[in-house]
């Protein structure tokens, strides 16, 4: 692996993937790279290549869909389109995914959720943008008043794949293009875990309080039993506060568990 | 058969208007929005148990704003059963229709959609509140006089 391979390689990353490569090297067009010492060892291009190998070969995609992209990244999973050759295995955690294929359109109400999984997901991860809503917004991005434009506002894209939606093979086609990427990397662009500022925790007590039920109907019936039985409760003459709220807890138990039997 | 729930709730004595028929030959009718909880138990009196749909829109910009039920009678054996299409127009300052939820089950997720797009607020629905867009949106998106606000996520990708 001389300088001469490297150079071409780093040519390669500047003008996108999918170009064809001019043969001749351009020294000036990134200067600062070009000065870069990278190692020429045996030894050590062999273990990056190694490692970018170990990755490639393992991406494991989070089981993400949102709209009928979605119907073709799962035409995948199935056995005419099997992706698991690829070494794609579907996790449904993100904190076990290292590629996201963002398959369908992303709205406003989405983005949020989007870019948690996203932030959740551990270093190396990758992002394939599939079809055309989450490269450019696609056939929403005349008129809707909800589609984000385009996913890469949101998290950082690897590789677009256009199509609406993309044919099953498009799909493997644009998982080769990645692979081709990780295979490019280099072992000191790598980016390393930071450790996020840590918060101390607080004690988390128990509060017993009022249920959030919305349902009307429910509170009302139960408030008005509630309630007469309040009255009744406070009647009784009682020795220590603890007592009474015994008395009431059981009362009102007694009550939703008349309520549950339909009395 | 010209108009023969027109001619049913004339014989009630129920307010509507009949709007004519679409070109499927579904009966139309327009009822104030006042009236249309008592003369939508009418009309399930009569033997619409099922709401098909309910939909809203803008019938003009600066105009009134249209809630539509479409309304058929489920039966076993049914051979063209009968259909009619109600439209409750309301003005667009201040959009109030009662609910028929408690009617017609299937209105709980459309009244709330067209809620969220319109501003129509259905009275006495228990939880009338936002389904498509986000909780904390301003504005009803299909409008006529809707504009969109220029969030960055909206903006053209370039």
């Amino acid at each position: 692996m001389a300088k001469r391979s490297i150079g071409m390689v780093l040519a390669s990353k500047v003008l996108g993937s999918g170009r064809e490569v001019e043969n001749s090297i351009k020294p000036t067009i990134n200067p600062i790279e070009f000065d870069r010492t990278t190692s020429n060892s045996v030894i050590s291009t062999t273990l990056n290549d190694l490692s970018n190998w170990a990755r490639l070969s393992s991406l494991w995609p989070l089981l993400y869909g949102t709209s009928c992209c979605f119907i073709e990244f799962a035409s995948l999973i199935g056995s005419r389109f099997d992706f698991d050759r690829y070494g794609l295995v579907p996790r449904s955690s993100p904190r076990q995914a290292d590629l996201i294929i963002t398959a369908g359109t992303v709205t406003m109400k989405m983005a949020p959720s989007l870019v948690r999984l996203y932030e959740q997901m551990p270093e190396p991860k990758y992002v394939i943008a599939m079809g055309a809503c989450t490269i450019t917004g696609g056939m929403f991005s005349t008129d809707s008043y909800s589609t984000v434009r385009g996913v890469d506002k949101l998290i950082p894209v690897d590789v677009y794949l256009p199509g609406c939606p993309p044919k099953p093979e498009a799909i493997i086609d644009a998982i080769i293009k990645l692979r081709e990427k990780v295979a490019r990397e280099l072992y000191e662009d790598r980016v390393e875990p930071k450790q996020v500022k840590r918060y101390f925790t607080r004690k988390h007590r128990l509060h017993v309080g009022p249920s959030i039920h919305t349902e009307k109907d429910e509170q009302k019936f139960f408030h008005q039993s509630s309630e007469s039985q309040f009255q009744s409760a406070l009647e009784i003459p009682s020795e220590t506060s603890e007592s009474t709220s015994e008395i009431l807890f059981s009362k009102i138990e007694n009550t939703r568990v008349r309520y549950l039997i339909g009395e | 058969m010209q108009g023969r729930l027109s001619a049913w709730l004339a014989k009630h004595k129920l307010a509507h208007r009949p709007l004519g028929f679409d070109y499927q030959g579904t009966e139309t009718l327009q009822i104030k929005s006042e009236d249309w909880a008592s003369i939508a138990v009418a009309l399930y009196v009569y033997g619409f148990n099922y709401l098909r749909s309910q939909c809203a829109y803008d019938v003009a910009p600066g105009g009134l704003l249209a809630s539509v039920y479409h309304l058929t009678k489920i039966e076993d054996n049914a051979d063209q059963p009968e259909e009619v299409c109600i439209k409750v127009f309301v003005p667009r300052e201040d959009p109030r229709i009662p609910s028929v939820l408690r009617i017609w089950k299937g209105a709980n997720f459309q009244e709330r959609e067209s809620y969220d797009m319109l501003g129509i607020f259905y009275e006495s629905h228990p939880r009338l509140k936002r389904i498509l867009m986000p909780e904390s949106w301003i504005g009803w998106p299909l409008r006529k006089d809707y504009i969109a606000p220029d969030f960055y996520e909206i903006q053209d990708s370039h």
